[in-house]
């Protein structure tokens, strides 16, 4: 007999005689089998899900200014799948397609909006695409914000200069669209899905099923929830708009980074926007206040922190990209002014320029030779540190915007890392900057309010009381940006209004009381700085 | 009608038929358990007779108690049987229709093992199960193969000494000749597998001891099939026989002196295309449980017949296939294609009923004659019916396979409700009728009818 028995006993006692036929044996053997098989391709679609879900793969630039460009630091959102963090923009392929899901809301696009796209790129300067969470995302990186264009005329090239101040992007704006197109009622999978397949993705259903399931309302939640925390700063009457060139650095890192209830702040913290710096010659600049309220001595911190603007946080970000920024912005050299320049005219507002401007500001001998020369130039002046709000009487919205408590907040991110920062400082004033590439830091002063450096020469009252930013045609006249247009080829220009809160373009007087021949001979001097 | 072609006789070298409507062998659970015939076998077969075929082919009529596909069909394992089987033959005969008795071994295809055989597995061939209910098997030795020639031998003697007219070999749908001729199922490397000659030695064995024990006049046919289509139900099994290997299968039984081939095709049973038709989940899902301990399959079959949402994938699997070939005359192209390889008479079989298509068949030398199993059930008087003009019954038969599917659990009959207009009651009490007359008929009672059912 081929049949096999088991006899069972319960206390003793024989209760059962399990006997089994060829039949029960084979099952009972291939449903081993299917075990087997079930678990290994359980285990097969756990490890590809994990492998897809966990790998991190930035789109990577050997070029260093490639990657200074689109190169990511981390901003993208990340973590992991149940519990994204970081990140400001949606996913790569809702990302591309969202100003044809509100086509209405930006009919010239991104580009409308000061984000520059070069040749056939998919993605504007500043704009990063790494693959994470299982889908390609977008974040912002330092060009975003640190990349500028002028013009000779209205018709002219437009030239790209990477570490220059993006005068002409409305990151507001931007901002406004982003959020505005994502709680739009046509934000819906069906559409975002269709938008998107239109746009070129090439989505499996895989990817459809967790794009209309996963990934657009999750979109859309972080989303309401940025909107909610930004609401008191991106929509309230009381709060001045950044405007072209412009962003209020720290009301939204509070808001965002610490989840401060920004409406419960003073309405004096919040209308803090500040004019992007120039990001380039940053070698010599260690060690000085850095930030226009000069909050911080250590270039690396600066550096960390500003990326916190961009979205990154301290789960996501990429320090060793990012350290290819840093390394690569010290020994980036600030661009020469590409127009003539009246060298005697220049010659005669050197020795004015000296008498007037280097104990605060250095001179032309900062942009030259080593890093340890341009340093030795500054050697024993006021560069880098800060001058009194009462002395500078600029604008003190901007200063006022970074507190006590919000420092004390910053030392507590990335704890027990050699990255937790420790040179923040609450200061009294604004630093005082080496003013390399000067003439392609217009607007001037820390919150832009004074459209070129000839307008900055004369007394407040009559400096413009108010003008557009965001035109990228060269005023070689008064050095700064052509002020007085509203809109080119459909782009619209923002109106600076000086006589609203943290836009005021009081003080600063130094120069205001030489003659107008003195005025235009220092402002041709500036051109060679 | 006297040149309808459908009633002429039909001439073999040792039998001759009335007519060229055989009775398809069709079985039914109504023998004792232990394989000995019943009244209501005797019944059962007389009806037919008396519907006016003009020549029955048994039940599957196993050669051995290890070959039987269910239990309780009537056997022909032992010289004990003869008495009974000359019973059915005498009954048969008093309406001038023959009886053929198949020879049966089912191998590994044994849907209800029995008892006495669950513990252990069928024999066959090889040791791959079927594809279908997953029914375990083991090669078998060849002194077993010897063993199984002398019960077919033995088997052929009983018959004739029984006083039957003939004798056919189930060697289709996945029975054991099957088992041997497909090279889907047949893995073995000695004198049996292979080259198709090899392959075809079992059932040349069986033919050659068949005609040492009861010479060459006793009328010995052999049912086979055309081809295997063994890939009809999962397409990553094999293809199995061609249509060329079946041709030369029969041509090799013909130069054995077979007297008659019965073609048919698939080489498993049901299969998607034998028998022709549909095949009722709601039956699989009330009858098929009996078969569940049966194969290592069957339960997985089980669940997708019971479980509502999986059905359409079984069924899909189930018809892929079919649309490829008519319901009625299913093999009819084959046959046609074997008919003209050899010169013994051939019969078809798979889903004949409509008389102008088997008149056409004839007529055109596609085939001698025509075995109906189904149809014959919805209607036992068919053949009247044709033979008045007509080419179908008034209640013709739907080949729903619900006969087929009942037969695991119930009596043999027509299941198709539609044909009892609804009548559930009705439905009932003919398929009983197999009972009447009972073997022991109540003194008083005039026709023995004795099933009540309903109000």
């Amino acid at each position: 007999m081929e049949a096999d028995s088991r006899t069972r006993y319960r206390g003793g006692v024989l209760v059962d005689v399990i006997r089994t036929t060829p039949v029960d044996r084979e099952v009972r053997h291939y449903r081993r089998w299917l075990l087997f098989a079930v678990l290994a391709i359980l285990a097969l679609v756990i490890g590809i899900f994990l492998v897809r879900f966990n790998k991190d793969r930035p789109v990577s630039y050997s070029d260093p200014e490639q990657h200074y460009k689109y190169g990511s630091v981390g901003s993208e959102p990340g973590g992991s799948l149940v519990d994204a963090v970081g990140g400001v923009l949606p996913p790569y392929w809702i990302f591309v397609a969202l100003p044809k899901i509100c086509p209405e809301k930006l009919p010239g696009g991104y580009e409308s909006l000061g984000l520059i796209y070069e040749g056939d790129a998919d993605l504007p300067i500043g704009v990063s695409r790494r693959y994470r969470l299982g889908f390609d995302q977008v974040g912002l990186n330092c060009a975003s914000c640190h990349t500028g264009t002028y013009r000779a005329a209205a018709g002219g090239e437009r030239t790209v200069v990477p570490g220059m101040p993006s005068h002409q992007l409305d990151l507001q704006g931007f901002f406004d669209f982003v959020l505005g197109c994502t709680l739009d009622e046509r934000f819906t999978a069906d559409r975002v899905v269709a938008e998107i397949e239109r746009a070129g993705g090439d989505l499996n259903a895989l990817d459809r099923f967790i794009y209309a399931n996963q990934l657009v309302p999750r979109t859309r939640e972080a989303t309401l929830m940025l909107a909610n925390r930004l609401k008191p700063i991106l929509d309230n009457p009381r709060v001045t708009r950044w405007g072209h060139g412009r962003v209020d650095t720290f009301n939204p890192y509070k808001a965002i980074q610490f989840n401060w209830n920004l409406a419960q702040l003073p309405e004096s913290e919040l209308s803090g926007a500040s004019d992007f710096p120039a990001l380039w010659w940053q070698g010599p600049r260690e060690g000085m206040q850095l930030h226009w309220d000069g909050n911080n001595t250590s270039l690396q911190e600066r550096n960390l922190s500003a990326s916190l603007g961009a979205g990154v946080t301290p789960v996501t970000v990429d320090h060793a990209n990012l350290q290819r920024v840093a390394d690569w912005i010290k020994e980036l050299p600030p661009p020469k002014y590409p127009f003539p320049i009246d060298a005697a005219k220049a010659q005669r507002g050197a020795a004015i320029y000296a008498s007037q401007c280097t104990a605060c500001h250095g001179d032309h001998r900062f942009r030259e030779g080593t890093a340890e020369q341009a340093r030795a130039s500054v050697q024993g002046t006021r560069v880098g540190t800060v001058q009194p709000i009462q002395s500078v009487g600029t604008d003190r919205q901007r200063l006022d915007s970074y507190t006590y408590a919000f420092a004390s907040n910053q030392y507590t991110l990335y704890p027990d890392t050699p990255y937790q920062f420790k040179n923040f400082r609450k200061t009294n004033g604004y630093a005082n900057q080496p003013l390399d590439g000067l003439w392609a830091r217009a607007p001037y002063l820390h919150n832009g309010s004074v459209p070129t450096l000839r307008d900055l020469l004369e007394p407040p009252e009559r400096r413009p009381a108010a003008f557009y930013r965001g035109y990228d045609v060269y005023d070689q006249q008064k050095v700064g940006f052509v002020s007085n247009v509203s809109a080119e080829g459909g782009r619209r220009f923002s109106r600076y209004d000086t006589r609203l809160p943290g836009n005021h373009n009081s003080g600063h007087l130094w120069g205001t009381q030489l003659s107008d021949d003195e005025k235009d001979a220092l402002v041709e001097y500036m051109k060679t700085l | 009608m006297a040149e309808d072609v459908i009633f002429q006789p039909l001439q073999f070298r040792h039998l001759t038929v009335k007519n060229r409507i055989f009775r398809s062998s069709i079985s039914g659970r109504w023998d004792n358990y232990n394989g000995s015939g019943t009244q209501a076998r005797i019944n059962w077969e007389e009806s037919f007779a008396r519907g006016g075929c003009g020549a029955i082919i048994s039940s599957f009529v196993p050669v051995h108690l290890k070959g039987r596909i269910l239990p309780s069909y009537a056997m022909i394992d032992n010289d004990d049987k003869i008495p009974f089987w000359r019973a059915v033959g005498e009954a048969v005969h008093k309406h001038d229709c023959k009886f053929i008795m198949q020879l049966s071994h089912g191998g590994r295809q044994r849907d209800v093992p029995g008892v006495e055989n669950f513990m252990e597995k069928g024999m066959s061939s090889t040791d791959s199960p079927d594809t279908f209910h997953g029914l375990l098997c083991r090669a078998m030795s060849k002194q077993e193969i010897q063993g199984v020639v002398e019960c077919f031998a033995q088997g052929a003697r009983r018959a004739r000494e029984a006083g039957l007219d003939g004798v056919e070999l189930h060697a289709s749908h996945g029975y054991l000749f099957t088992q041997f001729l497909s090279s889907a199922i047949n893995d073995r490397t000695d004198e049996y597998g292979g080259p198709l000659e090899n392959r075809f030695r079992f059932l040349q064995e069986v033919i050659r001891a068949i005609r040492r024990e009861v010479g060459t006049d006793f009328h010995l046919q052999v049912k086979m099939n055309a081809m295997d289509e063994n890939n009809a139900l999962y397409p990553w099994e094999k293809k199995g026989n061609t249509l060329e290997e079946g041709i030369q299968i029969c041509k090799w039984c013909e130069e054995e002196g077979v007297d008659g081939l019965h073609i048919s095709m698939g080489s498993t049973f049901p299969h998607p295309m034998v028998p022709p038709g549909g095949f009722p989940p709601d039956e699989l899902n009330w009858w098929y449980g009996g078969m569940v301990s049966s194969g290592s399959r069957a339960f997985l079959n089980y669940c997708f017949f019971h479980f509502k949402l999986l059905r359409p994938i079984f069924l899909w699997l189930w018809n892929r296939r079919k649309k490829a070939y008519p319901i009625e005359g299913v093999s009819a192209e084959a046959c046609r294609e074997i008919k003209k390889n050899v010169s013994i008479p051939v019969l078809n079989t798979g889903g004949y009923q409509d008389g102008a298509l088997i008149r056409k068949y004839i007529s055109e030398g596609w085939m001698d004659g025509v075995a109906i199993a189904r149809p014959l059930i919805a209607n036992r008087d068919l053949p009247h019916v044709l033979a008045s003009g007509r080419d179908l019954p008034d209640r013709p038969c739907t080949f729903c396979n619900r006969c087929l599917v009942n037969a695991i659990a119930n009596p043999l009959g027509c299941y198709e409700l539609r044909r009892y207009d609804g009548d559930h009651d009705a439905m009932i009490r003919e398929v009983m009728k197999v009972y009447d007359p009972p073997h022991f008929p109540a003194e008083s009672a005039k026709s023995g009818h004795t099933f009540a059912v309903g109000a």
